[in-house]
């Protein structure tokens, strides 16, 4: 049992991994030691959930090679974990889906160790909407607070048009929350002050400074390895070995969906909705 | 082609993952010339009378740069440097290291070289090390001029610092600039040894910053804690208060 107002909390990041780097993995360091030394948490999982084939991006290459890196970069944690349910989808799921995914999962496992009544409990507050649109976490005793690992940068993305459903935004900040790693040089409490459902929010959205610039841009990565300099000690020594193994990233990978329009926009754009 | 052997001074306390960046990155450019074929590089820790704060024992910076170094199939640590009595300036390790080179060349390089043509020895080090040859009574000028002239600088930017800009205030450097080579980190990545310091004191997670089995060696030893970053307090650089105006080290963050 956790001491009473300690909700443990599981790390969900949702993102390319094309490919994992080691800013991938200090983002989860940053965010647990962040959480945990406020007194109120302690995180007890990290989940990496890598996007789909559907999400349409440039230079993506296949969810099965993402995964297996992502895999071989966490072998030496003993807390972040990758999960392939998102990337097997035949389809880009949005966001907030993946979030409620896990969720269920999360509940369905408390289920198996918990008695049957503490279930029914939970199930049932699920279902009340004025618990889910509850800042307030202490409230949510009776089981694990999911929460979605990002950076700056997708707060900042929520503001741009056709990018986000507004109701899943409300849903993700609301009735989950957002550990979001901030760089210097960017100011995400203006993005909280400009929006309206994240200032309504705001507790839930916990911001994490990163106490040392880390930059390692998967973007940055791909293009090292194209013209073949090192990108060593910028992700795990096996992510590199099953890069060179698979040859992954060439020019011609790059090219993968160079004229496509992103998943997300092809479906929130001109109403068309899948 | 010229074979090359790039040598890093510094505390290495402890060695992180930016510092064995600098070699990927030195040496990719070297190559990128088309004139220079790196063939190793070193890693040569400061001795213990270096007297700067936070310094731990030689033998356990060395035992992490070790550890951090096992995967490296060109970049070694050398030991030399470290077990000298008094401090020892890099022109000095840079001078030994080209007349050991030629007894006893297997130590310090991973590939063959054409016999007859021993490799060059270059100086690797951050942007900041530009500007310390112009801080007034730091380095001899006839060391500034031996570094740069007979040896070589290959110098990494990292974050805004201006290699250029302290290379045209220098007559010296301007003057060798044919031997120096300014390398751009695209990258913003500021992992210094005093913040990896600074954050296992205070209990804060360093992983991915530094290689797994130096942060193990670092819990087993008990290695940086507020005492061990008490050491040296109070006393002057090696360098400061040696007779003689001495050139400080590459690597100290």
């Amino acid at each position: 049992m956790d001491p009473l107002g300690v909700t443990p909390v599981v790390l969900l990041a949702c993102g390319s991994f094309n490919p994992i780097t080691n800013m991938h993995l200090r983002m989860f360091e940053l965010a647990r030691d962040h959480l945990e030394d406020s007194g109120r948490y302690r995180v007890v999982k990290g989940i990496i959930s890598p996007v789909g084939d559907g999400y349409k991006k440039k230079g993506l290459i296949e969810a099965c090679h993402r995964l297996q890196m992502a895999r071989l970069a966490t072998e030496n944690s003993d807390w972040i974990t990758v999960d392939s349910w998102e990337s097997l989808q035949s389809e880009w799921v949005e966001t907030a889906k993946v979030i409620r995914h896990h969720y269920e999962e999360l509940l369905a496992a408390q289920a198996d160790s918990n008695d049957v009544d503490t279930v029914k409990h939970t199930k049932k507050r699920r279902m009340d909407e004025n618990y889910f649109e509850s800042s307030s976490h202490q409230k949510r005793r009776d089981g694990p607070q999911l929460m979605l690992l990002c950076g700056a940068d997708v707060l900042e993305s929520f503001g741009v048009p056709n990018l986000w459903r507004q109701e899943d935004i409300t849903e993700i900040v609301g009735r989950y929350g957002l550990a979001c790693i901030t760089r210097s040089g960017c100011d995400p409490h203006k993005f909280i002050h400009q929006s309206d459902v994240l200032w309504r929010h705001r507790k839930n959205i916990h911001i994490i400074h990163e106490w040392v610039a880390n930059e390692i841009s998967a973007t940055h990565v791909r293009r090292a390895l194209r013209r073949g300099r090192s990108v060593r000690y910028l992700l795990p020594d096996a992510v590199l070995q099953y890069i060179q193994e698979c040859d992954l990233y060439s020019d011609v990978s790059e090219q993968k969906n160079a004229d496509v329009v992103l998943a997300p926009l092809q479906r929130y754009t001109g109403g068309s909705s899948s | 082609v010229e074979p090359q052997l790039l040598l890093a001074c510094g505390s290495f306390n402890p060695i992180t993952n930016q510092h064995m960046r600098l070699f990927e990155l030195a040496r990719d450019h070297l190559h990128s010339t088309g004139q220079y074929q790196v063939v190793g590089g070193i890693v040569s820790p400061v001795s213990d009378s270096y007297g700067k704060q936070g310094l731990v024992q030689a033998k356990h910076r060395i035992a992490m740069a070790k550890l951090a170094l096992q995967s490296s199939n060109w970049v070694r640590v050398d030991e030399w440097e470290s077990q000298q009595p008094d401090w020892t300036e890099t022109v000095v390790t840079m001078r030994y290291k080209t007349c050991t080179l030629n007894t006893l060349p297997s130590q310090y390089h991973a590939l063959p070289f054409p016999s007859g043509h021993s490799p060059q020895l270059k100086l690797l080090c951050g942007a900041d090390f530009l500007d310390t040859f112009k801080v007034p009574g730091l380095w001899q000028d006839e060391h500034v001029e031996e570094v740069a002239g007979r040896f070589g600088l290959v110098c990494v930017s990292r974050g805004r610092l201006q290699p250029e800009q302290a290379m045209h205030e220098s007559d010296t450097l301007s003057r060798h600039r044919q031997n120096i080579f300014l390398v751009r980190e695209w990258m913003r990545n500021e992992t210094s040894a005093t913040e990896v310091r600074r954050a296992l004191r205070r209990g804060l997670s360093v992983k991915y910053l530094i290689p797994d089995s130096v942060i193990e060696y670092i819990h087993k030893h008990h290695l940086y804690t507020e005492d061990s970053e008490r050491r040296n307090k109070d006393v002057v650089l090696r360098p400061l208060s040696k007779q003689v105006q001495q050139p400080v080290n590459s690597w100290d963050d």
